[in-house]
């Protein structure tokens, strides 16, 4: 977590997916691939696990109810 | 329970069920190897071979070697060399790393290696970073070094350049793989794809062939050759032809860049070593006094070979190098400062024989070379003599396997060799050109040549391979000296684990034999005993030619040591020269290396010695080496000892009886050979070896057909066939996988009645269908012609139920721009903030613009919701115009939500730009379902029939499944019954029953066995059982054969097949229907149809379908002309602009209404011209298509010209 906080960026600045947090909409909860811990992202966030930086994040499933008629 | 250091995993299997072994298993993976070594023998191949290309000293060190130094020179190309700078250039070595994240991504700090699973979920590419070290040297001052990178090369699974390489069950299921992963294959775009086994001709070998094709190279030539595909150490191949002229004459043809050469034998011979003609007189016919001089067919011959060749005048080595040097100096691509003798020599490297000797050759190597000729020539005439028999190409016996991983070697040499030879050599000219007033010596040519110049040659030797993996197209300047340029490489299809283990014994022989009108290429022939299945083809079209390898073949990938055999032989008497005569003397030879001569009688002596002492293991003898003992025949083949150590040979292992040991047969060794199938058949003074097994010709596949050898032979194919298509279980990973489509089958079971080898291979691991309590009997009618009765209740308590996943990925820069600059992203996952978001939308899809897992699609149900987007002054990414897309789910079945991927950039910046969603189609069984049994014995479920009206026995079993009697008489399938018998008796003791074939004979008898331990359990000896009808509880006049049956459920399921229309699409052209089942498309009532349909004198039914379902159209003509295309509606300024006025007039017939001089209405055109006539016009029906005929054929000036009736 206090690795993500905040990077210098190393390289010339990639003009910034990385930063540009649009802090707009909800942050919706995915779990990383690789250490299945809970990755919060909001709309154009990067894809990536903020604990091991992992490149495949699964969605979780809804917490709706699902209910079908088992016919 | 996990097994400790102290108890390593067993893995031996017997035919039992061992559930609580395999149980443990799953639980605990082991961590020390395998308990299935066989599963990872049958892949070996695969995966050694590609091993044996980036090893130390490996194929590709020895390709570099091959390529050697590449020389260039500046100035202006048209002056000669003098006062030039010389550049030399060579490979060093090279590097191929590891599948690892780029330098570019600061995010991984821990896991920086990318796993195969995840190249599988993100559908990317397996591969690894590649860079070669160059050194060179400008005139030959010091070298200087540098690396460039060549790309990313895709990888093997379970290669050493792989993580999986050595990991244990338990790792590989930590990494996200199947416990027993076997590897072999790449992982290209998510997708396995592996390399192809292909059949090419034996290696270093020379074949007689007889070609009518030859005949068209030139006036004299004839039928015959002699073709040796020499191969080098780093398995490239190069084929060299000996051509017999019908003067006698002998020319040596060889393909060089795909340009066919022809050069007289004898200009090679001399260039070869300093030689006489006496020399190579004796050496082709025998010295003087021996049988072979006598023979005057030969001698005349010989003599006229020596004397057309007088015409060159070329005596010495050095005139016929420097000859062969001038001719072929453009062609071989040499610098100007090599002089012509060099270039000859050059040429004799690269081109003549090049197995004895490509790089530094020495003299002796030479000499080896010259005496291999002399022997082909020798053997050319004995063909056209007919002493000697042609050697068939289609054998295995005159066959070997080129690897996949070979093949990939091949293509990174021939690509690097391509890369500082012609690429380098176009970038350094034009760099010359563009540079004049710089040289090789100026400092700016140090400076810009190891970035800047290389920078400008194709690099991307990665790229290459990809593609090459993802298309299977070789893009090959040279051929690589093989007949195909496509379908080198197939998809690994995980529709069930039989399957895919299937993918990786498969062998073809090429597509070029696939379109061959001939049928001898497909013909099973003795030869391939034990080596290639004879069960395991499939029928069709590819049937003979894609085969599989029996399960105890293996291929060998390196060569084994030989360097004992030429002193070996020498001290068994092996002279260095011979006679023509094969009953003086006969060849020795050693990986197409002549060692020598000997008797036919020494030679059995020698063949017989080296076999006893391979076998035993001493004098340093391998015991893969292959030694093809050729007796002498009349008009056989030509006899020798063809001794092989090369890689790339298939081996079986046998009983060799002297010693009572294993011995790897080959081949070429097996057919002159005398070996047992089983014990009594041993001939005593003649029988050397015996089969281990007779089931050892099987492959895996067909080894898995119960009691198989009961069966006709075409139902044991079927059954390869079929299990392959049967819906099993691919993995135990399928969580981690992305196939496009999987089948999954919910309720597998182990089979009952199963070969010890079904544990050996682990396939309890992947069940593949379901034991089924079977009746044979004509019941309701519903189970004719092959369809069968399901018992409701079975199939409600989940017999055969199924499921497909399919996945789907949602790229939003799909075919856009692949450099993936964060600049350039212009949509994003989500709902257009500050749009209109609808309440359904919501329902749907989650906050993030994802579907919600778990939720129920049906068609044009909403996937997942994105907008557009552009960067603002500030670099943040705003929609702009509040527009949410969808993208649809479009068909029609009904889905669930299984996973959704959120797919990440390598790097680890840049939004959501893809995911990956799976969907979940639950298939439980449907009337029109197949399913088939192991014995070829397919069937369409025909009706679901409910438990109390199903047959019933005295104990109370009802059948799950009710097939007809009638499937038998003509397809013979006794090993159906027998299983049926031993599934039952097995079902009753609580037994799994060993169902190898050739197990029982006619004293002992299956039956007889199986009758046995039903009596025991109180049923009836012959399987029969007294039922009563469900219906009226009536006792059935005959027994009911009832037993217990495995059943697959076949992947051809109704619900992907189903085709209805009505009305629907049809094509803007002709009117007519469109085909195909995905667009609602119709099916065509085709020609033989249309037969049908008259022959009955249906007339109106044919109508119905050709011209009222299909095109039928109305239509305005002209009476009078009878034509379509000259009426027009008629215009007027009262009626109604978009009516119109419903009057069709002919044009053709009018006349322009001038004053008041016609009679009859006046009418308007759309121009506003005025006509009178043309009012013979009427509506007919014709079909749309005549009218879209009479257009094409008036624009090529005919006319149609319709009488029209009444």
């Amino acid at each position: 977590m206090s690795r993500e906080a905040y990077t210098v960026p190393t390289t010339a600045p990639n003009l910034g997916r990385d930063q540009s947090f649009s802090s707009e909409g909800p942050a919706v909860n995915y779990l990383c691939g690789d250490c299945n811990s809970k990755v919060a992202l909001k709309k154009g966030d990067p894809i990536r696990c903020k604990e091991c930086g992992h490149r495949v994040l699964y969605k979780e499933r809804t917490k709706r109810m699902v209910q079908f008629e088992a016919r | 329970m996990a097994p400790s250091a102290l108890s390593p995993t067993s893995t031996t299997w017997s035919h039992e069920f061992d559930t609580v072994r395999r149980e443990k298993l799953f639980r605990n993976p082991p961590t020390d190897h395998s308990p299935y070594p066989l599963l990872q023998a049958a892949v070996a191949p695969h995966i050694e071979s590609f091993n044996a290309v980036f090893e130390k000293d490996g194929l590709l060190a020895q390709g570099i070697k091959d390529i050697g130094t590449q020389t260039f020179l500046d100035g202006d190309d048209r002056l000669g060399p003098a006062g030039k700078n010389k550049l030399e250039i060579k490979i060093k070595d090279f590097y191929l790393e590891k599948s690892m994240l780029p330098a570019s991504n600061k995010f991984s700090t821990k896991n920086r290696e990318i796993f195969p699973a995840e190249c599988r979920e993100r559908h990317v590419t397996y591969r690894g970073k590649f860079s070669v070290r160059c050194e060179y040297r400008v005139n030959g001052g010091d070298p200087k070094e540098f690396v460039r990178e060549l790309g990313q090369l895709p990888l093997m699974l379970k290669s050493n350049k792989c993580y999986l390489e050595n990991a244990s069950p338990a790792k590989l299921v930590q990494w996200k793989e199947e416990s027993e992963e076997l590897g072999g294959y790449f992982v290209v775009n998510g997708i396995e794809k592996l390399i192809r086994l292909l059949i090419v001709n034996r290696r270093n070998f020379p074949m007689a062939i007889e070609r009518p094709s030859f005949q068209g190279r030139g006036p004299a030539y004839s039928k015959y050759g002699i073709l040796m595909r020499s191969v080098r150490p780093d398995q490239t191949s190069q084929s060299n032809v000996l051509h017999y002229l019908n003067d006698g004459g002998v020319t040596f043809r060889f393909s060089w860049r795909k340009a066919e050469y022809l050069v007289p034998v004898m200009m090679v011979m001399k260039a070869l070593v300093e030689t006489n003609d006496r020399e190579i007189f004796e050496g082709i016919v025998g010295s003087a006094g021996s049988k072979g001089s006598e023979n005057t067919f030969l001698t005349d011959r010989v003599e006229l070979l020596l004397r057309t060749f007088k015409n060159y005048g070329l005596y010495s080595k050095s005139q016929a190098r420097g000859y062969l040097g001038e001719r072929f100096r453009v062609v071989m691509g040499v610098p100007d400062t090599m002089s012509n003798y060099e270039v000859g020599g050059e040429f004799l490297r690269k081109i003549v024989l090049p197995h004895l000797g490509n790089v530094n050759v020495t003299d002796a190597q030479n000499n080896d070379k010259f005496r291999m000729l002399i022997f082909m020539t020798r053997k050319l005439y004995a063909l056209v003599a007919g002493d000697c028999a042609v050697d068939n190409p289609d054998a295995v016996q005159n066959q070997e396997i080129l690897l996949g991983g070979f093949l990939y070697g091949m293509i990174i040499k021939e690509r690097l060799e391509d890369f500082i030879g012609t690429n380098l050599k176009l970038v350094l000219r034009d760099w010359i050109r563009k540079n004049p007033e710089n040289n090789f010596t100026s400092q700016t040519f140090a400076k810009d040549f190891p970035a800047k110049i290389f920078g400008r040659t194709n690099e991307n030797i990665g790229g290459a391979l990809e593609y090459f993996m993802s298309t299977g197209n070789l893009v090959s300047p040279t051929g690589l000296d093989l007949q195909q340029v496509s379908g080198f490489t197939v998809v690994a299809e995980k529709i069930n684990f039989l399957r895919f283990i299937s993918h990786f014994r498969m062998v073809h022989r090429g597509s070029f034999f696939a379109q061959l009108k001939t049928t001898t290429v497909r013909k099973l022939l003795p030869e391939s005993w034990g080596f290639l299945c004879p069960v395991h083809t499939p029928d069709g079209s590819p049937c003979g030619l894609l085969n599989h390898l029996s399960h105890k073949c293996k291929i060998l990938t390196h060569a084994c040591d030989a360097s004992a055999i030429p002193k070996l032989v020498a001290e068994l008497g092996v002279v260095s020269t011979g006679s023509s005569s094969t009953e003086e003397s006969v060849v020795i030879q050693l990986d197409g290396r002549v060692l020598g001569f000997c008797t036919p009688k020494q030679a059995l002596r020698i063949a017989d010695t080296l076999r006893f002492w391979k076998v035993e293991g001493s004098h340093n003898v391998p015991k893969e080496l292959e030694i093809g003992y050729v007796p002498a025949s009349q008009g056989g083949s030509y006899p020798g000892i063809y001794i092989a150590s090369a890689p790339s040979r298939m081996i079986r292992p046998v009983k060799y009886l002297p010693l009572d040991s294993e011995d790897m047969v080959g081949p070429m060794e097996q057919a002159f050979m005398s070996i047992a199938v089983t014990e009594p058949e041993i001939i005593s003074g003649e029988s050397t070896h015996v089969e281990f097994d007779p089931t050892n010709i099987l492959s895996i596949l067909a080894n898995m057909t119960p009691f198989s050898d009961f069966n006709q032979s075409p139902r044991n194919m079927y059954q390869c066939q079929m299990g392959k298509q049967s819906m099993g279980t691919p993995g135990t990973a399928i969580r981690y996988r992305t196939d496009n489509k999987t089948y999954r089958l919910q309720t597998g079971q182990t089979p009952i009645v199963r070969a010890p080898l079904h544990n050996d291979y682990g396939f309890d691991n992947f069940p593949n269908g379901m034991n089924a309590v079977v009746a044979v009997i004509s019941y309701t009618g519903y189970d004719m012609d092959d369809a069968m009765i399901i018992n409701k209740s079975a199939h409600e308590r989940g017999f055969g139920h199924g499921t497909i996943y399919k996945v789907k990925k949602i790229d939003l820069e799909e075919g856009g721009n692949k450099s993936r600059s964060s600049k350039n992203i212009k949509k994003l996952f989500g709902f257009a903030p500050g749009g209109l978001i609808k309440a359904e939308w919501k329902e749907a899809i989650d906050e993030d613009g994802l579907p919600r897992i778990g939720r129920r699609l049906g068609e044009g149900s909403l996937i997942c919701a994105w907008h557009t987007v552009s960067s603002d002054a500030s670099g943040k990414l705003v929609n702009r115009d509040g527009i949410t897309h969808f993208e649809k789910y479009k068909e029609t079945e009904e889905c669930f939500i299984e996973e959704v991927r959120v797919i990440g950039n390598e790097n680890g910046v840049e939004p959501a730009q893809a995911i990956s969603v799976k969907f979940r189609v639950p298939r439980s069984p449907v009337i029109g379902d197949k399913f088939s049994s192991r014995h070829g014995q397919k069937g369409v479920c025909s009706q679901k029939w409910p438990s109390i009206d199903m047959p019933f026995s005295e104990s109370g079993i009802q059948p799950d499944v009710i097939i007809n009697p009638h499937a038998f008489p003509s397809r013979m399938t006794i090993g159906m019954f027998v299983e049926s018998l031993a599934g039952k008796a097995g079902a009753l003791h609580g037994l799994a029953q060993d169902s190898t074939p050739f197990r029982f004979d006619e004293e002992n008898t299956a039956g007889n066995y199986f009758g046995h331990q039903l009596m025991k359990a109180g049923y009836n000896y012959h399987g029969n059982e007294p039922m009563y009808s469900g219906i009226t509880g009536e006792e059935l006049h005959a027994d009911i054969y009832i037993g217990v049956v495995y059943y697959q459920r076949l992947r051809h399921m109704v619900n992907d097949k189903y085709q209805v229309r009505t009305t629907g699409p049809v094509t803007q052209l002709t009117g007519q229907p469109i085909k195909g089942r995905k667009k609602g498309g119709g099916i065509r009532v085709g020609e033989m149809e249309r037969d049908s349909l008259l022959a009955h004198g249906t007339a109106f039914l044919l109508q119905d379908r050709l011209l009222n379902c299909s095109d039928y159209s109305k239509s305005w003509i002209c009476k009078d002309c009878g034509t379509f295309l000259s009426v027009q509606p008629t215009v007027s300024a009262f009626a109604p602009k978009k009516k119109g006025t419903g009057v069709v007039r002919c044009r053709r017939c009018a006349v322009r209404a001038e004053a008041w001089s016609g009679k009859g209405e006046i009418w308007e055109d759309g121009e506003g011209q005025r006509w009178v006539g043309g009012e013979n016009t009427t509506i007919v029906a014709v079909p749309g298509v005549l009218k879209y005929l009479d257009v094409e054929l008036a624009a090529m000036g005919i006319k149609l010209k319709y009488n029209v009736g009444p």
